[in-house]
């Protein structure tokens, strides 16, 4: 049977897609990860900024690392300027 | 210091760069780089500008550009030579060629080149591979291989870091580019803004370009702030170390400065047989024999005159530069003759005249160049040419429209279109265009916007968050906040590239050598891509060839009087003393004449009046902010009166040696040749000196320059026995002058001008009115305070009527017919093919044979023009039931069957008296019968007085006045104050609103047609004026006396003049 779209099961069970999850990250001096929850940071292979939606009361200022962990395991990071506070997100 | 940057964008990259070239120079400065390239996309439109502010700024400026290939892709191109330089011109030209496509000018294409032409055009040029988006590098290696061949040891592949994802893959797959290739590499930034905190405003410049908010436009952007000039040891730490390195290996190459002399030669006739000053001296003999034939005294003075000038132009080498000028006036003769076509009453005319400081010019005159003889008016040569100038002398040549037209392309025809075009002009973000570009980016409601743009003063778009503040509702939150700074930011950049209104610059080089030229938006016309202050700069001669439309007007009336009355008139004969023409003048009834006839000239007027054309001089130059600042006109007055009081009145003068150099004047400064004539008989100045004061007041921000000129004059007084006291009273009284004023040559020949146009006037009112209405826009009144004026003085004024109006406006039994031309909607070529097909027999005739689309149909009907053949809302009715023709195939026509509706056409109510006026003005901005106030009147209090009341009503007396807003002035001269004039049924009469008062009404003074002042009447003399204190809205009092009609939008809008 298909719940009905309004019902509290599906409410429940809605989420967003890829959404960013808070992660303990220590940084080197010129803020580079340099561990990611606990594993260390095997390979930085690229890093990006976005500066956007500055006209909003969402302003967007982050810090992109996209690292291979010393476990060779991918990941995506960021440090959110405004919040001062870093996040995974799948690449 | 070992990085340079060479690739940055000003924003002369149109909405793609949001910093003015000298902010990169200074920046550049400040962050310690010594050199700094600048490339922005297709056009070196602000290279010059950054050359000389890098210079300035102790940085060597690199010229260079990004070019756009054939698909879209991009290449920086920097300049290692002037043969570099000159390929990059001819590259650039090239990709602007196709832009404009013939028959859609209006429609700009973007610019692109080809591989074949960069191949073609690679010497002396080094090539980067491209932006990290839309580089060649990345887009087509392909072609980059072939521009690497082609450009062999001067080919780069161009690495960039904009902190984008995908900056590694992207930067390794060009470094394997390179290898490939066998060229080294090379790092840029692609800076956008000079400084961080410009980096929101070239968001929202990619938002404004891609016509979307900065919502719609997240792949167009950068995504971040990392496009700015950065310091160059972060960008070595930032960017692949080996192609940093190499950025000072480039910048060492490109040795080109284009500051130095580009190569630049006008045609000098040395070309010829005889030298120039052989040329110019035989043609000046035998104009000297032709024009001073009959001349009684002069004729001596005249000789003499021309032996001097003769010599002077000789020794400074102009001999060319006047026959050049020449054999362009003579290409004007030629245009004339066909615009005006053979045997036509306006033969008599020349084809153009001088204006300016070269009126003062014999050989000017003997030449054709100017229609004043200088020698009798008095004119001085001084300030056109003197044996210190260094400088090119500016000639100004004035012609009606259609001559002009036809003589811009004759002259690039002649010369060649490689050699010859128009200079450019950039339109810079005022107020009302930053405020609809950064509100529509940031997505803000559009009516928000449109209320603040009509309430906002116009110029200065700096002050628009200060604006903002008095417009009533909530603007807070990011995005108006976003709104303030942007606005203030975006202030005075450039927006797009546009036409000088006639200035022209020919090479006997090829131009496109020394400028990229590319075509403008009207057909047949090209532009360089500097405007007139980087040609000043580059030495180029500019030839302005101007458009007046009083020029215009006269030789339309002259026509007209000889096709209808047979009288040949030949204005250089009238007898300038006529005491008719002089009594009107003096009474201020000069609407509709050449320069007096604002409403500032018409209060001078009163004062001074004039009685003869030395006068007429005068006055034409003395309602200029340079005599206004120059506090010289109440003295001026002052003196006048005296004068005539007491002919025998000597003018006061702050020391005897002033008082030969300002006696036509009064003991004041009101002409720009006073300025020199003053530093040289009480300073000693040199010629030379005294001009370059003139020059420092003429610049703008001019006071650092002005002051410099101070210690010398005053220097200079001392020794000629003048106490430093007077000599800083003497130079305060030219720096008043510093604002805008005319040279006495200017001013005599526009004197002349105004005197033959109010000569028009008085003697041919209804063939002048004509002949105004024709060539408008132009002057200070709309069209409908012109008719109305005329009215006044008895000129009978029919409606547009759609079996007797031609196009334009027509002379019929003495009356003046308007043209078909002025309904709304209908254009130029509708109303000429309109009047082609007269007679109509009814409306359902015109439907079915005109080829003018259904809306100015409609217009034209409802504009009042089809009235003969029954009630205007019978006849809408009946136009949108008739079948129209189609047209089919190449223009031809398919008739429609003449078909009758099925249907009756119902009973419809006949328009009130208001709603005929109203469509009057809506469709043709003319109403010649009912004035709006005459229908209002019935409806105001009764003390409300008119027009005609205000020269009886004594002085001090609190009034209210109501009238339709003709006029409305902010003076920058004036603090603040708006001058308004408003019209009713008998006349106008002259508002003062003082700045309390405007900033209370501002909403009514700059929106509300319809309006009634309170205040008080202040009678200076013979002028009146109301000093207003309260302003009130008549708009709903006439929507409901016009039983709901739309009254404000129907009624035409008042003329704005000055800072808005």
């Amino acid at each position: 049977m298909v719940a009905h779209p309004g019902s509290a099961r599906i409410t429940r069970t809605a989420r967003r897609l890829n959404a960013p999850r808070p992660a303990l990250v220590e940084a080197h001096a010129d803020g580079t990860p340099r561990c990611v929850n606990r594993q260390g940071v095997g390979v930085v292979r690229e890093e990006w900024r976005v500066v956007d939606r500055w006209w909003t009361d969402e302003p967007v200022h982050r810090r992109y690392f996209d690292l291979v962990l010393e476990t060779g395991e991918n990941t995506v990071v960021y440090h959110d300027d405004d919040a001062c506070t870093w996040f995974t997100q799948r690449a | 210091m070992t990085y340079v940057e060479l690739h940055s964008h000003s924003a002369y990259s149109f909405l793609d760069g949001a910093s003015l070239p000298e902010e990169l120079a200074a920046r550049a400065a400040e962050l310690g780089y010594d050199a700094l390239a600048l490339t922005d996309h297709d056009g070196v439109y602000g290279s010059l500008e950054f050359a000389h502010a890098a210079k300035h700024f102790g940085v060597r400026a690199i010229t260079g550009a990004e070019v756009t290939l054939a698909g879209g892709s991009h290449l920086t191109l920097l300049c290692e030579s002037q043969q570099g330089y000159a390929n990059l011109c001819r590259i650039l030209t090239d990709a602007h060629a196709g832009t404009r496509v013939p028959g859609k000018e209006r429609d700009l294409l973007p610019a692109e080149t080809t591989l074949d032409v960069l191949e073609a055009h690679a010497d002396g040029l080094v090539a980067l591979s491209g932006c990290a988006r839309h580089g060649l590098g990345t887009v087509d290696p392909n072609g980059t291989a072939r521009l690497a061949r082609a450009f062999a040891g001067a080919f780069y592949v161009e690495l960039q870091r904009p902190y984008e994802r995908g900056d590694a893959r992207r930067n390794a797959q060009l470094i394997d580019l390179a290898e490939l290739l066998r060229v080294p590499t090379v790092a840029t930034g692609d800076v956008h803004a000079h400084h961080l905190r410009r980096a929101r405003l070239q968001d929202a410049l990619v938002a404004i370009k891609s016509r979307t908010s900065l919502d719609g436009c997240e792949r167009e952007r950068r995504g971040n702030h990392e496009s700015v000039l950065l310091p160059p040891d972060e960008m070595l730490e930032r960017l692949p170390r080996d192609a940093a390195l190499r950025t000072r290996e480039v910048a060492e190459r490109c040795t080109f400065d284009l500051t130095q002399e580009l190569g630049y030669r006008y045609p000098d006739f040395s070309d010829r047989v005889e030298s120039a000053d052989v040329q110019l001296h035989e043609l000046c003999a035998v104009r000297f024999a032709e024009r001073y034939a009959n001349a009684n005294g002069h004729k001596r003075r005249a000789r003499a005159r021309l032996d001097d000038e003769l010599q002077l132009i000789g020794k400074l080498g102009l001999s060319g530069f006047f026959l050049l000028h020449w054999e362009v006036l003579e290409l004007a003769r030629e245009c004339a003759l066909e615009v005006r076509g053979p045997g036509s009453p306006r033969h008599a005319l020349p084809p153009g005249r001088g204006r300016g400081s070269s009126v003062g010019s014999i050989v000017c005159y003997l030449t054709g160049l100017s229609h004043v003889d200088p020698v009798a008016a008095g004119l001085s040569l001084g300030r056109f040419i003197n044996e210190e100038m260094v400088a090119v002398p500016d000639i100004d040549l004035d012609f009606p429209r259609d001559i002009r037209e036809k003589l811009i392309v004759r002259v690039t025809e002649r010369y060649g279109r490689e050699h010859a075009a128009l200079v450019a002009s950039f339109a810079t973000y005022r107020s009302r265009g930053a405020i609809r570009d950064v509100g529509k980016a940031l997505g803000l409601p559009f009516a928000e916007l449109e209320r603040l743009a009509r309430v906002t003063d116009g110029w200065d778009a700096t002050r628009v968050g200060e604006e903002l503040d008095g417009v009533p509702g909530t603007h807070s939150g990011p995005r108006w906040e976003a709104f303030r700074t942007l606005t203030k930011e975006i202030s005075g950049l450039p927006r797009h590239i546009s036409q000088h209104p006639g200035g022209m610059v020919i090479s006997t080089r090829p131009l496109i050598d020394l400028v990229p030229v590319q075509p403008a938006a009207m057909a047949g016309r090209q532009i360089c891509q500097w405007d007139k202050d980087s040609c000043g700069d580059a030495g180029f001669l500019k030839i302005d060839l101007l458009g007046l439309g009083m020029l215009s007007a006269v030789e339309d009336a002259i026509d007209r009087i000889a096709r209808l009355r047979g009288e040949t008139i030949d204005l250089s004969r009238i007898p300038l003393d006529d005491a008719k023409v002089f009594a009107e003048i003096q009474a201020a009834d000069t609407v509709g004449v050449f320069q007096i006839e604002s409403r500032a000239q018409m209060q001078s007027l009163l004062q001074t009046r004039p009685e003869n054309l030395e006068d007429l001089t005068v006055q034409v130059a003395l309602v200029r902010p340079g005599p206004i600042q120059g506090k010289a006109v109440h003295p001026y007055v002052k003196h006048r009166h005296a004068k005539r009081a007491d002919p025998s009145f000597e003018p006061p003068v702050e020391h005897e040696c002033l008082r030969e150099p300002l006696r036509d004047t009064l003991g004041v400064v009101v002409f720009q040749d006073q300025v020199l004539d003053v530093a040289m008989a009480a300073a000693k100045f040199t010629i030379g000196e005294a001009e370059g004061l003139r020059r420092a007041m003429s610049r703008k921000r001019s006071e650092e320059a002005i002051e410099a000129f101070r210690p010398r004059f005053v220097e200079g007084c001392l020794g000629n026995g003048i106490d430093e006291h007077t000599a800083h009273a003497i130079y305060d009284k030219l720096v008043g002058f510093a604002g805008f004023g005319f040279p006495k040559s200017h001013a005599a020949a526009f004197g002349l001008l105004a005197y033959q146009s109010a000569w028009l006037r008085r003697y041919y009112p209804a063939e002048f009115l004509c002949a105004l209405l024709n060539a408008q826009p132009m002057g200070f009144y709309p069209p409908s305070s012109l008719v109305r004026d005329a009215q006044r003085r008895e000129v009978k004024v029919l409606p547009p009527q759609i079996n007797r109006s031609e196009a334009e406006c027509t002379i019929e039994d003495g009356a003046v017919r308007i043209g078909l031309g002025y309904v709304a909607s209908v254009g130029e070529q509708d109303a000429r093919e309109l009047a082609a097909g007269r007679p109509y027999v009814d409306v359902s005739d015109l439907a079915r044979r005109a080829s003018a689309k259904q809306g100015a149909l409609e217009a034209i009907v409802a504009a009042g023009a089809c009235d003969e053949w029954g009630a205007r809302r019978q006849l809408l009715w009946r136009l949108g039931v008739t079948a129209r023709g189609e047209t089919v195939g190449s223009g031809n026509r398919q008739l429609a069957l003449p078909l009758e509706p099925t249907a009756e056409i119902p009973e419809l109510p006949a328009q009130t008296p208001w709603e005929e006026m109203l469509a009057d003005y809506k469709h043709t901005s003319i109403s010649v019968g009912v004035h709006p106030l005459e229908l209002l009147r019935p409806h105001l209090p009764a003390a409300v007085a008119t027009s005609a009341d205000l020269p009886e009503t004594p002085n001090g007396t609190l009034i209210q006045i109501a009238g339709m807003a003709i006029a409305r002035q902010r003076p920058a001269t004036a603090n603040g104050i708006v001058f308004m004039l408003l019209e009713d049924e008998h006349g106008q009469s002259n508002l003062i609103i003082p700045p309390p008062v405007y900033d209370r009404y501002r909403a009514i003074v700059r929106g509300e047609p319809l309006l009634l002042a309170r205040g008080k009447l202040e009678r200076h003399d013979r002028n009146v004026n109301l000093l207003v204190s309260e302003l009130v809205s008549l708009g709903p009092l006439a929507r409901k006396a016009a039983s709901e009609a739309e009254v404000t939008r129907a009624l035409p809008r008042a003329h704005h003049f000055g800072h808005r």
